[in-house]
């Protein structure tokens, strides 16, 4: 029965918020305005146009390297999340008494640096590296016959990235088995079904929330991801936030071009996010 | 116990399998262990004898140290910030009643989702069209926006949890709103605060994407790090460096988790 405006809310919220306008929103608009080329690079007036927009999607280059990105984040995405499944499973449903213990021990390596996991994997995969080289010295492979294509390839894209964003994906899973009222499935078993017949019909319908969340949690940052191909990917794992990075950070920028697949990037993403907001609600992601 | 989700061999599966998992998240860095005391050039079997040599070399090493120091202190700083405005948005969000909370919330959590490449695109231009030179403050007004939602998302549980009677109490016996916050509210809220704390700061520590937009001529550690990487001759020197910063930051993330555990359990009880 509040009914009081008061002037504690702006005066807490002020600052956060001007923040964030001035830094995110603020920002965005001027991608924007590049895009439409009311701001540019050159010289001379800028006409309001939407060529560059138009010749995005005429361009198959772009359009094509966007949808490489959707397919490898999809792929990356889908298989994370069969892996982090069965870990989730048994962490929240197995009665281990160790449960937060294995799963700080799961959730460990996303907490440490990114780059230098990446590192680990480029020492480990290429030509010379240990992974060759082991098999080299063993005399399972002669040396001048190295297992090429495990660095710089779409491979060690994919593999890289769902190192990296495994351990993070069993966490939502985890929370919905964990919030799963077991007094279900003893229901169901005393109704007759099989542990199968429960599982498809009482675990896994109750805990689609939880798997949603989890593959949205890899395939939105996947989507524009750019560190990791650009270290482990070569030209075949080259992807569309390479591009994007091109076409601002080379000698040769093109603001407007990068302008629009940067905001063609945020829409795609900020659809996703408002079509499946329920599945990615605070609780999801708070830990435990 | 048996069971109606887990069958006994089930459950040796899946223990097997969750072992198996955990032996590949960390074999790599198992690995990065090995070769940085591994006296060659180049990471790569046979393994050619015990050395300190490339850990010497990185704590000699000039360059290294000013980027590992430029980073503390873009973390410390945009840490520091993001926090403070978290509390103020957190507090905002869970004790007031607004109108638009929802777009509110919506916009604080925003940038958990927004692409770094876009959001440091975005900066890029901004700082540009407003003529501002791109260097570490630049970095640091990134890194805030990046940290706040989650300093938000640790501290707002916490506040949810705190007894709003407590903060009731202290304003009837005629303390101020500012009094309450610092005798009662900040207290209690401490434990999340230094966690969203830590969060944030290994978080800006370790963040290159958006940096790499705004950073300038300046070097932060990922920064070096990534240019360290295309030159292969640094690698093992690098990799020292790797097992350093690796084992401080799980030292850090389980001494968090677990002081964070302890001090909760002891105000819960209080």
């Amino acid at each position: 029965m509040r009914r009081r405006l008061d002037p504690t809310t702006p005066a807490l919220l002020g600052l956060p918020l001007v923040w964030l306008v001035a830094f995110l929103l603020v920002p965005v608009g001027i991608v924007a305005a590049y895009g439409v080329d009311v701001l540019g690079l050159g010289p001379g007036p800028h006409a309001f146009t939407f060529q560059a927009w138009s010749d995005f999607f005429h361009s198959s280059i772009y359009l094509n390297l966007f949808w490489k990105s959707v397919e490898l984040s999809l792929i990356v995405s889908a298989i994370i999340v069969v892996l982090a499944f069965p870990l989730a499973y048994y962490l929240a449903l197995s009665g281990t008494k160790r449960k937060y213990v294995l799963l700080l021990l799961l959730i460990a390596p996303f907490l440490t640096s990114y780059l230098l996991r990446v590192l680990a994997w480029k020492v480990i995969l290429g030509n010379q590296g240990v992974l060759n080289t082991f098999l080299f010295w063993t005399g399972i492979r002669s040396p001048d016959d190295p297992v090429s294509q495990l660095l710089y390839s779409r491979f060690a894209v994919m593999l890289v990235l769902a190192y990296i964003w495994l351990p993070f994906v069993a966490l939502p899973i985890f929370v919905s088995l964990e919030s799963l009222d077991r007094r279900l499935l003893e229901a169901a078993s005393d109704l007759g079904a099989s542990r199968l017949q429960a599982f498809r019909r009482v675990t896994l319908p109750l805990s689609a929330p939880g798997l949603v969340a989890a593959f949205l949690f890899v395939f939105i940052p996947t989507l524009g991801e750019f560190v990791t191909p650009s270290l482990v990917g070569g030209a075949s794992g080259y992807l569309y936030g390479n591009q994007i990075v091109d076409l601002f950070e080379t000698g040769f920028p093109d603001w407007e071009t990068g302008s629009v697949l940067a905001l063609f990037l945020l829409g795609v993403v900020a659809v996703l996010t408002l079509v499946f907001s329920r599945f990615l609600t605070p609780s999801q992601v708070a830990t435990e | 116990m048996n069971d109606v989700a887990l069958s006994r061999n089930g459950a040796r599966l899946l223990r097997a399998f969750f072992a198996l998992v955990v032996v590949f998240l960390y074999a790599p860095i198992v690995i990065l262990l090995i070769f940085s005391f591994n006296d060659s050039d180049f990471p790569s079997f046979p393994l050619s004898g015990f050395t300190l040599h490339w850990y010497y070399e990185f704590v000699t090493n000039a360059d290294l140290r000013n980027a590992l120091q430029t980073s503390a202190q873009v973390a410390a700083l945009s840490s520091a910030v993001a926090v403070a405005l978290g509390i103020l948005a957190s507090i905002a969000l869970v004790r007031q009643s607004f109108r638009a909370k929802a777009p509110v919330s919506a916009l604080l959590l925003s940038p958990l989702v927004i692409p770094l490449v876009v959001f440091g695109t975005s900066l890029l231009l901004l700082f540009h069209a407003i003529g501002m030179d791109l260097g570490v403050t630049t970095v640091v007004i990134g890194h805030i926006v990046i940290t706040l939602p989650y300093t938000i998302l640790v501290i707002m549980p916490r506040l949810q949890q705190i007894d709003v009677t407590l903060e009731e109490a202290a304003r009837d016996l005629g303390a101020g709103r500012l009094r309450t916050f610092r005798s009662i509210t900040f207290p209690l809220i401490l434990p999340a605060v230094v966690s969203a704390f830590l969060i944030a700061f290994t978080t800006s520590f370790d963040e290159y994407a958006v940096a790499s937009f705004v950073v300038g001529s300046s070097t932060t550690f990922p920064i070096y790090l990534y240019s360290a990487l295309r030159f292969p001759n640094q690698l093992p020197q690098v990799i020292a460096v790797a097992v350093v910063v690796i084992a401080v930051s799980l030292a850090v993330v389980v001494a968090a988790e677990v002081g964070r555990r302890v001090a909760e359990r002891r105000l819960g009880a209080a």
